[in-house]
């Protein structure tokens, strides 16, 4: 019960959703040149122009140098030995129900408990699953076709709607971006398209789940979600990674674009494999998440809860470009064993009266870093931006860190910006009161951590909540009882 | 043989010779000036100069003084003295020691207070361990350059036990001259175990004349010692103003100190502190206030160290005409500094349309028994409150001052001296218009 052997025990416990499927891969050699740049290209048959994007993209990215200033440590990543390609097999054929899908495939959801038979009736939930970077399965896309939301993989999208996917792809996130943001604009693999029409509340939840698989090989997804003038979509993001040796890397860029008076509620569970107790093998997710709430009173909402990867580079942000427009940013992030994360978000406001808020939690325990690092700019012309923000870190174990760095700036004196942040422990009397009713000491810290990060849950769609709860329960076994 | 400098900054040390200096020192400066030359200049791609930019500073080709200055008249300080202060007085112009405007009569046994460049003449051995310790292997820009340029400042030096009574005011003033000139003065306030001291520092000038401080102020607080510390920026509105404070606390011991910013065109502070024994504690104020044309910079490095320190830092800004501000607190707490208690908070009134600030309070800390918190405010004056006092008949801006200086006054009342805080709270209400 001591906090010594407590962070013994959350060091020691492995990852539940480790295994590997044995598939078939059309996959690239590992390296990366023009060559590789076009070969990915033209099998997802794309149109030049992006064959031209692409290449722009990796030509500046020979420029670029890896950003060092994320208060996180790791070897240095060779990118020539990373394959940049890799696809099921069969690709010709794609399934049309889930009869067609692999027989494997399946079982490997099933393991990790996505049934998505079940999930058709049951939650009413699109889903585009991914495994490794080719979508093999999308649902329910008939519904929501008659609602007149697309929703397909962003391969599908640029053959079949190029025009529309031109004006704004990468035009949030350019490609000179950063570092990653580069890498991924020149060899992104695939990911989701979303375009809500005007005016249409998109029927249902959007859910992609993400798998990473196949051995050696970078994920680079890119999504891009719009939408127009008064619409309404949720999104959300699952992941889990099966247990293996090398470092996976991982540098997806998500872009939201909202319209006048348009909501985009971006959810995520993030949980790929955090690398075994010396921190070997975990996945490197050096993400740019951004949204342009470009029209006014627009709204754009991420809520993250990260408890898996090695190492966590990620700053879902928000552009507040229209007047009255608002920005959320919800997070629990949970470091444990040797993880290493920083993140926090970036509100930038523009518009007149646009308001944000941001809530970020910090669970760190064992040998866990956590870094919150936020930026809440307020510009010359935003008259009456509003801003909150809490930080609040919980520190599980003396061997963990967590720092905040947040950064603010304001340039108009008709703002009211509020940051608190705190950090501590699990109080003993907290403890206490708990177990002075009987409640087991693993309970009470399990009851004590959800109430941490209640706030954050709930803005989670309910399906979510649940896992999101569950998921902090068992990163967190053993932590403390 | 001495290592060139950078440009904008190729005048700002004089020969190492002029000052009598035993051989570890003028070491230590050679080694400082080398280490110096090689860093590249501050740039906003460093996270400590993000938001400040050298631009103005490396314009003015600002040259050390080499030449001693023509005394100065007991007359030409009634200008800037605080009236209704009882001090023992120490007087520095343009950065150099002046005994005869000095009052250093009838000190208490075991107190020794006296310019560096005299102390260094008379018995350099007793500072050596001593002098530029605090600032560790610290590789701030502007304080190695001062360690360069090191030449002279004040010494306080409390024995044993010692209890000063009357608060010691250092006068730091700067008057006009024919061409820029920059002073690297350099304070050395060492209490030993047990001793208390209440030190009053004051930058001024005499006219609006364009000049350079680059001061850095060494503290070295002994087990149970107290020192109150109480810094005045109140320079010329041309001068540009840069100060680096390195404070080291023995165990349970005490420091206050409170940090007023009105003056400069341009002004640094970097407030370094760090817990050496356990159950200290240090507390940092701060108010200022940033007018049309003015930038005031403000970093605080606060290193919990041990366990059981306690910190607190609360800086207040008031922001008018074009004022910029920007404050950078950082509270660090080592791996098994356990039991440490550290807030901070900064809070800023916007009290017009131009005023920028950028604020940036950090927390690091590698221990999980810890209690720590920040807080940050930027807001204007509710329109509520100024209606209430409207409301009584005042009138609108007098309304507005009132308010700021209730603002203020958590800050203003740490003042220890009721002189003091009565011309400090004037100089506010003055500015305030």
């Amino acid at each position: 019960m001591t906090g010594a052997s407590a962070v013994e025990d959350i060091v020691k416990s492995e990852y539940a959703h480790g295994f590997t499927t044995e598939i078939e891969s059309d996959t690239l050699p590992p390296g990366l040149d023009e060559q590789v740049v076009r070969a990915i290209s033209q099998r997802k048959g794309e149109p030049e122009f992006m064959t031209a994007q692409r290449l722009k993209a990796y030509r500046h990215w020979l420029t670029l140098r890896e950003p060092e200033w994320a208060a996180v440590n790791y070897p240095k990543i060779d990118f020539q030995a990373i394959s940049y390609y890799s696809a099921p097999k069969r690709p010709e054929d794609a399934p049309k129900s889930l009869d067609e899908i692999d027989p494997v495939l399946l079982e490997t959801y099933n393991k990790l408990g996505i049934p998505i038979e079940e999930q058709k009736a049951l939650a009413g939930i699109a889903v585009d699953a991914v495994f490794d970077s080719v979508s093999v399965a999308t649902t329910f896309r008939s519904t929501l076709a008659e609602a007149g939301v697309i929703f397909c993989s962003i391969s599908e999208a640029l053959r079949d709607y190029p025009d529309l996917v031109k004006p704004y792809l990468g035009s949030v996130v350019p490609y000179t971006d950063n570092f990653y943001a580069c890498l991924n604009a020149a060899v992104f693999s695939d990911g989701t398209f979303v375009y809500v029409p005007k005016g249409v509340r998109c029927p249902m939840e959007l859910s992609t789940y993400f798998r990473i698989n196949a051995r050696n090989t970078g994920q680079f997804e890119r999504t891009l979600i719009v939408a127009e003038a008064g619409s309404y979509v949720s999104y959300l993001e699952g992941c889990t990674a099966p247990q293996r040796d090398e470092n996976q890397l991982h540098a997806a860029v998500v872009e939201l674009i909202a319209m006048d008076d348009a909501e985009i509620k971006y959810s995520t569970v993030q949980n790929w494999y955090p690398g075994d107790e010396r921190g070997v093998g975990g996945i490197y997710n050096f993400v740019t998440k951004r949204g342009d709430c470009r029209g006014a009173r627009s709204k754009i909402s991420w809520t993250q809860v990260e408890t898996g990867s090695a190492i966590t580079w990620k700053y879902p942000s928000c552009i507040l470009r229209g007047d009255e427009a608002v920005g959320e940013f919800y997070s629990v992030a949970v470091t444990k064993g040797r993880q290493q994360a920083d993140t926090g978000t970036k509100m930038i406001h523009l518009g007149k009266n646009t308001r944000s808020t941001i809530v970020s939690k910090g669970i760190s325990a064992g040998e866990g870093q956590q870094t919150y690092r936020g930026l809440v700019r307020i510009g010359r012309r935003a008259e009456g931006a509003r801003n909150h923000t809490q930080c609040d870190s919980l520190l599980i174990g003396d061997r963990c860190s967590a720092n905040t760095v947040p950064y603010i700036e304001v340039k108009n004196p008709s703002a009211k910006m509020e940051h608190e942040a705190t950090t501590s422990k699990i109080s003993d009397d907290q403890l206490f009161y708990c177990r002075s009713r009987g409640l087991t000491e693993e309970d009470a810290v399990s009851m004590i951590v959800n109430g941490f990060c209640k706030e954050v849950f709930n803005e989670l769609p309910m399906e979510f909540a649940v896992e999101a709860q569950k998921l902090l329960s068992i990163s967190l076994e053993g932590a403390v009882g | 043989m001495n290592a060139p400098l950078h440009s904008g900054l190729e005048h700002w040390l004089s020969a190492p010779d002029d000052t009598p200096a035993p051989d570890w020192l003028l070491e230590q400066r050679r080694a400082a000036r080398v280490r110096v030359s090689a860093q590249p200049l501050p740039h906003s791609k460093e996270e400590a100069w993000r938001y400040t930019s050298l631009k103005g500073l490396l314009e003015q080709d600002f040259s050390a003084i080499d030449e001693p200055l023509d005394a100065l008249q007991a007359e030409d300080l009634d200008a800037v003295l605080i009236a209704g202060l009882d001090a023992h007085r120490v007087v520095l112009v343009n950065g150099r020691f002046a005994p005869e405007l000095s009052t250093l009569d009838a000190l208490p046994a075991g107190v020794r207070i006296g310019g560096l460049r005299d102390w260094l003449d008379r018995d350099p051995e007793s500072l050596r361990g001593q002098l530029d310790t605090a600032r560790g292997e610290s590789g701030a820009f502007f304080a190695l350059l001062n360690t360069a340029g090191l030449d002279d400042g004040l010494v306080l030096w409390l024995e044993r036990g010692t209890l000063l009574e009357r608060p010691v005011e250092l006068i730091h003033l700067s008057v006009e001259l024919d061409e820029p000139r920059v002073a690297h003065p350099r304070h050395l306030v060492y209490l030993e175990a047990g001793a208390q001291a209440t030190l009053i520092e004051r930058y001024v000038s005499l006219g609006a004349s364009l000049y350079c401080t680059n001061a850095v102020v060494e503290v070295l607080l002994g087990r149970d010692a107290v020192l109150k510390h109480e810094r005045l920026q109140m320079e010329s509105r041309n001068a540009f103003h840069l100060t680096s404070l390195y404070l080291v606390q023995d165990a349970n011991s005490r420091y206050v100190g409170v940090n007023i910013g009105l003056g400069a065109r341009w002004a640094r502070t970097d407030l370094n502190t760090r817990f050496r024994g356990e159950q200290a504690e240090c507390l940092l104020h701060g108010l200022y206030l940033a007018g049309d044309g003015q930038l005031l910079d403000y970093h605080l490095d606060v290193e919990h160290a041990v366990p059981n320190c306690r910190s607190e830092e609360q800086f207040k800004g008031l922001l008018t005409g074009a004022g910029r501000a920007v404050f950078d607190g950082r509270v660090l707490v080592a791996k098994h500094a356990q039991k440490s208690d550290a807030a901070m908070s900064n809070r800023n009134l916007m009290l017009s349309e131009q005023a920028e600030i950028d604020t940036k309070p950090q927390l690091e800390i590698y221990a999980d028994d810890v209690k720590c918190s920040h807080g940050t405010t930027v807001g204007q004056i509710e329109p509520e409150m100024l209606f209430y006092l409207r409301s009584r008949g005042i009138d609108a801006a007098r309304a507005q001052r009132m308010l700021c200086l209730g603002f203020a006054a958590e800050i203003l009342d740490q003042l220890g001296a009721e002189a003091v805080r009565e011309q400090v709270a004037e100089a506010v209400a003055q500015r305030l218009g």
